[in-house]
């Protein structure tokens, strides 16, 4: 029995185009237990689980959605390649479906009830959206929630104006009196500096650390507030940080992918959460699949368990299967969720058979008699529930049904005719060496179009990226080297050392803070970057041959002792 | 890594390590020179000791182990929680399929809190010896429960309250049908091996070629033989692929002391895992499924079946037995949000269930 006294979830898993499962559950559960729905505290989903909690929550209608998945794979399937064809742009697709299927209310309603599985791209981490200002954000999450990287696409979405609207410049603070140090979690008041307009966000702020280097980038998430409000962000900093003149803040417009990367069934670990998920495994409502295999894999939170049905599933998940095997699965979520229903007696009895509701809703009055005496045998659960499988079909709701059955539906005209026979077959397989680069070229070329207005949000995010790259590749050279090299080859590089080592004498080289990390945005300053790397680099070295020194020559070995502070300067003495 | 065995060996020559060196002997009969070979899986039974004691670090009721040596020279590694409060009838626990008594590392406390409790690596399985077992399914599963029943006559139980989870909810209930003078009660927890493979499957539709022709490739393999191939990487995968082992335990451990432990019991010479392959049909079912059989047990044993509500072995077992066994006490328990380890995914509603079970006894 499911305890309806405290608060409960519903969570829809990541899968891909097995979304269509979800549209099954949803149905039966908006049919046959609508409070379930209605008086659940939260929807959660991932990926394609995103989409169904969205029209789930935002009351669009289940059966255009479950007919718009099936649409999709058809397109999808048409093609050479399936939906890698580089003129099949999914997110386009998903965002156009949603578009017309979510209610202009959409957000609205959404709001605070649905819970969207993302994964922040700068850190990896998982975030879980409920407040959307307009339907175009509430879409816009959805189909980050569903971007899953290189299948659709390499750059990934920006999620805008959600709670930290709109500033994307560097957020300077100050040391003098701004910083607050009161017990474990310093509060920050930043200022923002000359060239930024706005900065806003609530106090919930999650924060990444990139220690190495000295900046913080902070995900905000949740916090809404408004424009040109001042900053005030709690940051969790070790203390030792804040000693250096100022710590540099980028916080900019986040890009997200697929949920599913991070957490693919969010607040599964909540006892009350009712799990949803295409994959039989340990979910709440998944098919069950007449294997008992203990071996299952976990993949971020959802279960999967291993056998030869699950292989097919994933085998399908991205690369869709034909139409009716997509309907039998839209069936199968239906009679899955009934199953749930009833065994945690939530279904609610609409004819007096209480001991029998299952059948009582599907058994046409002649057979329920009959019926009812072999579901005296508990043991004949599975098998009653077989045979009326199809009668739960044909009470699917009317809407679902026919949206199905239409999706499914192939024209049927003498073109297609044509079109399925063997030699015009055969023709098309031998042509596609030919049109694959023509529609490329035209695809792409479309896409360059659609692309242009974000061209210099997403060049500049990329320089981002590519300069992190380099960070990280010249940081780990830097350790390489430092625990790597001989004796000799220092000697070799002492003769530049003195004169870097001018520059910044006084900074511990061990932890020191580069100050170049402020958002750079010209190749100069990559010049400039690039420079100080290299003395960073130098002293590095320096400092790890001091140690190198004292091991091997023992009566030197005061030198270990020293604090690392006076590291660099005992070096100029020392050589 | 490699290494560690031969330290292991090492350590065994010290007088101070009587037991280990017990434990080389059985190793040791393989020859020198393969003991120094490169081990390809990082385990012995060293390492296993290793993750059964951090397992077990945490627990702060008084317990104490032991090996107990059965008739035929085999011998069940036995922990014994609250020992003194032998009044009561105790509970014994019995394990999983791949797992052992570390297992239930967030159950003992409180289960031992009034009464004795008593667990053990079931024969083949964790620290118990690994025999061969007979390739007959029925012979096996004899093996099995004739080494329960040696381990109760060797620690002097006179009844006790039988507890299996998975494999050991099967073997207890085959214990059960043939000692069932000694069991007052007999808790199943998502038992493995019930009901009898449906026939029913073709209805479903057709899984294509390729994936049946996996299936048929990967069914002569013992279930955890991927582990063993994988060797140095077997670890990282148990971490990669059961994260959630993690996740159940993170109230006790911060670390990856649990996938260790799942790891170092499982990779060591397959035994148990060989003998319960060969009580499967594939896939996973049982050979001698235990529904067929469940009439015919000592109507006074009172059975009660405890599953997770999110697991996928189907709680409709408890029913079943019911309507099997109409004279007798049968109760079905459902844990909310637990999955197949109900255990460890809900503890508290899991030690609270089966100590009221407990109580009801005496």
């Amino acid at each position: 029995m499911f305890p309806l006294d405290s608060a409960w979830n519903i969570s829809f898993a990541g899968c891909g185009f097995l979304g269509v499962y979800h549209i099954g559950v949803a149905s039966c559960l908006q049919e046959h237990a609508p409070f379930l729905v209605a008086n659940a505290r939260k929807v959660y989903g991932a990926s394609a689980g995103a989409l169904t909690a969205t029209a789930l929550v935002s009351g669009a209608c289940l059966g255009e959605a479950g007919a718009s998945i099936i649409r999709v794979s058809k397109e999808a399937r048409k093609r050479f390649l399936g939906p890698l064809h580089p003129s099949f742009n999914l997110v386009k697709i998903i965002r156009h479906c949603l578009i017309k299927t979510v209610p202009e209310n959409g957000h609205e309603v959404a709001a605070g009830r649905l819970g969207i599985s993302l994964t922040r791209v700068s850190d990896g981490e998982n975030v879980i959206l409920s407040d959307f200002h307009s339907k175009e954000e509430l879409i816009q999450a959805c189909v980050c929630s569903t971007f899953i990287p290189v299948y659709c696409g390499l750059i990934p979405p920006t999620l805008r104006g959600v709670g930290w609207g709109g500033f994307s410049k560097s957020v300077e603070l100050g040391t003098s009196g701004m910083i607050s140090d009161s017990g474990l979690s310093p509060t920050v008041a930043a200022r923002t500096c000359g060239q930024v307009e706005a900065a806003a966000c609530g106090t919930d702020a999650a924060c990444g650390f990139a220690r190495d280097w000295g900046v913080v980038s902070l995900g905000l998430a949740g916090g809404s507030g408004k424009v040109n409000a001042p900053v005030s962000i709690r940051v969790n900093v070790s203390l030792s940080y804040l000693s250096y003149p100022s710590v540099f803040f980028t916080l900019q417009t986040q890009r997200y992918v697929d949920g599913g990367i991070s957490d693919n069934l969010p607040r599964y670990e909540l006892k009350n959460t009712i799990t949803v998920s295409p994959f039989s495994g340990e979910s709440d409502i998944c098919p069950r699949d007449s294997s008992t295999n203990m071996h299952e894999l976990r993949v971020t939170n959802t279960s999967i368990q291993f056998n030869l049905r699950n292989l097919y599933r994933l085998s399908k998940a991205l690369f869709p299967p034909e139409p009716q095997v997509l309907r039998d699965m839209c069936k199968q979520g239906y009679r899955d969720a009934l199953h749930f229903l009833k065994k945690n007696g939530l279904l609610h009895l609409q004819r007096p058979s209480p001991d029998r509701p299952l059948l009582a809703i599907e058994a046409p009055p002649e057979e329920k008699k009959e019926e009812e005496k072999e579901a005296e045998d508990q043991m004949e659960d599975n098998t009653a529930l077989a045979v009326v499988e199809d009668h739960i079909f044909e009470h699917l709701p009317p809407k679902l049904n026919q949206a199905l059955l239409e999706a499914c539906a192939e024209r049927r005209g003498l073109l297609t005719g044509i079109s399925k026979t063997l030699p015009i077959r055969v023709a098309t397989a031998m042509m596609v060496p030919y049109l694959l680069p023509l529609e490329s070229a035209v695809s792409f070329t479309v896409r360059l179009l659609e692309w242009l207005p974000d061209i210099p949000e997403d060049i500049r995010w990329m320089r981002e990226q590519i300069t992190e790259i380099c960070n990280y590749l010249v940081k780990k050279a830097k350790k390489k080297l430092g625990s790597h090299l001989s004796a000799r080859l220092y000697y070799h590089l002492e003769l530049g050392g003195p004169q870097s080592l001018s520059i910044s004498p006084a900074s511990p080289c061990g932890e020191a803070v580069p100050m170049w990390m402020r958002n750079n945005r010209s190749l100069s300053d990559v010049m400039l970057k690039w420079e100080e790397y290299q003395r960073q680099l130098v002293m590095g070295l320096l400092c790890i041959n001091v140690d190198m020194q004292a091991s091997l020559f023992p009566w030197e070995g005061f030198q270990m002792k020293l604090p690392p502070l006076d590291c660099a300067k005992e070096c100029l003495p020392l050589f | 890594m490699a290494g560690a065995a031969a330290v292991a060996l090492s350590l065994a020559a010290l007088p101070s390590a009587a037991v280990m060196a017990e434990e080389e002997a059985s190793s040791e009969r393989l020859g020198w020179l393969f003991s120094w070979l490169p081990a390809w899986c990082p385990t012995s039974l060293l390492h296993l000791k290793e993750a059964e004691d951090k397992m077990l670090k945490c627990i702060t009721s008084t317990y104490n182990k032991r090996y107990v040596y059965l008739a035929n020279g085999n011998k069940i590694w036995t922990l014994t929680f609250s020992p003194d409060l032998s009044r009561k009838t105790p509970l014994v626990l019995l394990h999983g399929f791949g797992g052992g008594v570390g297992m239930w590392a967030l159950n003992f406390e409180e289960l031992c809190e009034n009464r004795t409790v008593h667990a053990f690596d079931l024969l083949g399985f964790g620290r118990s010896s690994r025999p061969h077992f007979d390739t007959d399914a029925r012979e096996a599963e004899n093996q099995f429960v004739e080494s329960i029943e040696e381990w109760r006559k060797e620690m002097g139980l006179e009844k006790m309250i039988l507890l299996g989870h998975n494999l050991g909810g099967f073997l207890a209930a085959a214990y059960s049908l043939k000692y069932p003078s000694r069991v007052k009660h007999l808790i199943l927890v998502e038992p493995w091996g019930f009901p009898e493979r449906p026939d029913n499957a073709e209805h479903e539709r057709p899984i294509p070629i390729w994936i049946k022709a996996l299936g048929a490739i990967l069914s002569p393999f013992n279930p955890l033989a991927g582990l063993r191939i994988a060797g140095p990487f077997g670890l990282s995968l148990v971490q990669r692929l059961r994260p959630d082992f993690k996740r159940k335990y993170a109230s006790m451990f911060d670390d990856n002391t649990v996938t260790e432990y799942i790891y170092h019991c499982n990779v060591q010479s397959p035994s148990g895992e060989t003998a319960f392959k060969n009580m499967t049909i594939p896939y996973g079912w049982a050979k001698r499924p235990m529904l067929q059989r469940i009439p015919q047990m000592d109507q006074d044993i009172p059975i009660t079946v405890v599953y997770g509500a999110r697991s996928c072995i189907d709680g409709n077992s408890g029913s079943t037995i019911q309507s099997l066994r109409p004279k007798s006490y049968v109760k079905t328990i459902a844990i909310l949000g637990a999955g197949h380890y109900v255990y460890a995914d809900q503890p508290e509603d899991f030690n609270q269930k089966v100590k009221d079970i407990c109580d009801s006894v005496d």
